[in-house]
């Protein structure tokens, strides 16, 4: 590898994250070896004096000097340290011991085998944690059920912008009813940590899916974006964009093959104009349209684009834009072209690839029209793969695919090519056994059946285009035929 | 979208022409911190929002008030008296209300509150101030890149040994830990300026 030299501009740009990959591996090992690029670096980060005062603080407060009186605060330098044992690879920043939690905030409970009691719900079990948030399993007496508690984190729950944002979820979640959209029992917004509760289901997440094993078959792939396409639809009739479509917001209940879509945390209704630029909206970047990581206005596009990640990333084991903070992510998102997944996974078919390539267009409108229109193109799809013989591949897909968009502009003279190749073998047969006529549209057509049984490897949609082609060509014949002289 | 893009003129905009976008703005950006500067001056957890709301209408009453005189760190120094001044009036009434139990801890913490000269103040406001900007962007970055900067920048261990142990190239440190403090620094700026 060359190693590059020294290059003031090459440094700023690695500092705002605008490098290649290929020239940031370059630059690292070039600092690695030169004192003079690494002084540099740091004195485009901040002077020597920032360095100071900034790693100062921070040491004393590892230190614990600074311990206000009553030594509130005294959780944060483990958060700041953290020891890496977070499920996403970045830091949640305000990670909360479960068992504090339950010490500190659930009144507790008359019932022996409860954890505490939050309103009329008997918390039973700890299941789990988010940015926002944790969530609890518990009963409902009166009403004989098991439930879900999300509970807003302390943190956030001394923001009034985040208590909003938490009765906003519930209630653009609660006019959405549909089988693939997690439904609200139930918000209590007003409590010293609002929390609302679901219907308790035996799930997992995509994204611990994803984990646990990687990659999943297309079928799968199939199935569980169906649903999620489906979920959204619904959404969107109701006026609302997700905005937050990712791995970890869809849950696929065990032993059925359901899927639903949830945490709405950050949808509003598409013309509310509220709530623009606020630091709340952390967690992971990843699934994130390029409208929405230049901050601009987005419609329920912005969710089909998301949605094309999650398909990403179900197929390939990672998501499509990746890099080293949440900028330079966001750059990817919006200025760079995913790796095709052929790259990655040899055994995705084209039409998938071109699918989601479809769903990741950087400008929306080159995006399909509709979660309803994608919803259908993935059913159609999924039956292909599962009855190829009998299931066309729907032509919404089957037109993406970039031999039939190469076709397209070939198509012109490749028409011409064959037409006049049919006149010659017309003019050659014609004149050569003028008795013994023989249709030249059958000898066409036998030439086109050799060549896409030639091609059999290549998709239904090819072979279907060949075929239209020799139609095209045929009926051309047919009319050129006339012309021919006797 | 530049990550150091400063807030700079959005404390002049609250000045100049107050208006209700402009303080909505201004509201995200700073209550978070004053959350956390008004928990660590030792006020009880359960009052916290309470008081981080009265500093906020404090300095809706009394920006008119605030001038940037050129002098060094006038907005810290501004904001930072008008927090402490809301913190011990609650402080007081707290202790009025408050009676026996209790009483004498809220004293000794109003008093040290009320001791503390200007300057140890503003030493205060800074060190919150960047333990706050570096616990906002934590999120941002990969934990090893994290890790890396923590090891090597606060703590002074060897970049070689760090990069062996954390199996990351000394190069890629460099680049992570600028990063980083150049977003910690960034940060920092938005809440502090002109």
């Amino acid at each position: 590898m060359p190693t590059a030299r020294c290059d003031s501009t090459l440094l700023e740009h690695a500092l705002s994250e605008q490098l290649s990959q290929q020239d940031e591996e370059q630059l690292a090992a070039h600092l690695s070896q030169c004192d003079a690029c690494q002084r540099a670096l740091e004195a485009m980060a901040a002077d020597g004096a920032h360095w100071g005062t900034i790693s100062n603080a921070l040491k004393a407060e590892a230190s614990g000097e600074h311990q206000p009186p009553h030594g509130a605060g005294s959780t944060l330098v483990p958060r700041l340290r953290s020891v890496g044992d977070e499920d996403d690879e970045f830091a949640g920043g305000h990670a909360l011991d479960p068992t504090d939690f339950i010490v500190d905030f659930l009144p507790p409970s008359e019932n022996a085998d409860s954890l505490g009691r939050l309103g009329s719900i008997e918390i039973r079990e700890f299941i789990g944690q988010g940015a926002h948030g944790i969530v609890l399993k518990g009963f409902q007496d009166e009403l004989h059920r098991l439930v879900a508690v999300k509970v807003m984190a302390p943190h956030l729950a001394s923001i009034v912008a985040a208590r909003q944002r938490f009765a906003r979820e519930a209630r653009a979640t609660a006019a959405i009813v549909h089988p693939n959209v997690m439904p609200i029992l139930h918000v209590d917004s007003s409590a010293r940590l609002p929390f609302l509760v679901m219907p308790y289901v035996d799930c997992e997440s995509l994204q611990e899916r994803l984990d646990r094993e990687g990659p999943l078959p297309i079928g799968d792939v199939l199935r569980i974006a169906v649903q999620v396409a489906r979920g959204l639809a619904a959404a969107h009739a109701q006026g609302l964009v997700h905005r937050d479509v990712k791995p970890a917001n869809i849950l696929l209940e065990r032993g059925v093959e359901r899927v639903m879509l949830t945490d709405f945390g950050l949808a509003r209704a598409v013309d509310d104009a509220t709530l623009t630029r606020s630091g709340l909206i952390a967690g992971t970047p990843h699934y994130m349209s390029p409208e929405q990581a230049r901050g601009e206005s987005v419609d329920v596009r912005s969710d089909l684009f998301s949605l094309g990640s999650v398909l990403y990333a179900m197929t390939a084991g990672r998501p499509p834009f990746r890099a080293e903070t949440t900028y330079g992510i966001l750059r990817r998102v919006t200025d760079e072209p995913a790796r095709p997944l052929g790259e990655l996974n040899p055994l995705t078919p084209k039409w998938f690839d071109a699918l989601v390539g479809k769903l990741l267009e950087k400008s929306a409108a080159d995006r399909f029209r509709s979660a309803e229109e994608v919803a259908q193109a993935l059913e159609d799809s999924l039956a292909h793969l599962q009855q190829p013989e009998v299931c066309p591949l729907p032509q919404l897909v089957s037109d993406l695919l970039p031999e039939r968009r190469a076709m397209r502009s070939r198509g012109a003279g490749l028409l011409a090519g064959i037409v006049l190749g049919g006149l010659l073998a017309l003019v050659a047969v014609m004149t050569r056994q003028r008795q013994d006529p023989v249709d030249p549209a059958e000898g066409s057509r036998a030439a086109m059946a050799t060549q896409s049984s030639e091609r059999g490897t290549w998709d239904d949609g090819t072979d279907r285009q060949l075929e239209e082609l020799a139609d095209e060509a045929d009926a051309l014949l047919e009319a050129t035929a006339i012309d021919v002289p006797d | 979208m530049s990550p150091l893009e400063t807030r700079k003129s959005l404390i002049v905009r609250l000045k100049n022409e107050q208006n209700d976008a402009d303080w909505r703005d201004f509201v995200c950006a700073y209550e978070g911190f004053l959350n956390r500067l008004v928990r660590r001056q030792g006020v009880p957890e359960r009052h916290v929002p309470d008081v981080t709301q009265q500093i906020l209408l404090a300095i809706a009453r009394s920006i008119e008030g605030w001038s940037d005189d050129g002098g060094r760190a006038s907005f810290r120094r501004w904001l930072g008296a008008v927090s402490r001044n809301v913190v011990i009036r609650f402080m007081s009434r707290e202790r009025r209300q408050a009676g026996g139990v209790g009483g004498s801890e809220l004293m000794a913490v109003l008093q040290s509150v009320a001791d503390r000269p200007d300057e140890q103040q503003l030493q205060r406001y800074q060190h919150e101030l960047i333990v706050w900007a570096a616990e906002q962007v934590r999120h941002e970055f990969l934990d090893t890149s994290w890790r890396a900067f923590w090891r090597t920048a606060v703590e002074g261990q060897p970049v070689d040994l760090v990069g062996r142990e954390l199996g990351v190239s000394p190069g890629s440190i460099y680049m992570s830990r600028s990063r980083i403090m150049a977003r910690i620094r960034g940060k920092v700026a938005e809440l502090d300026a002109p």
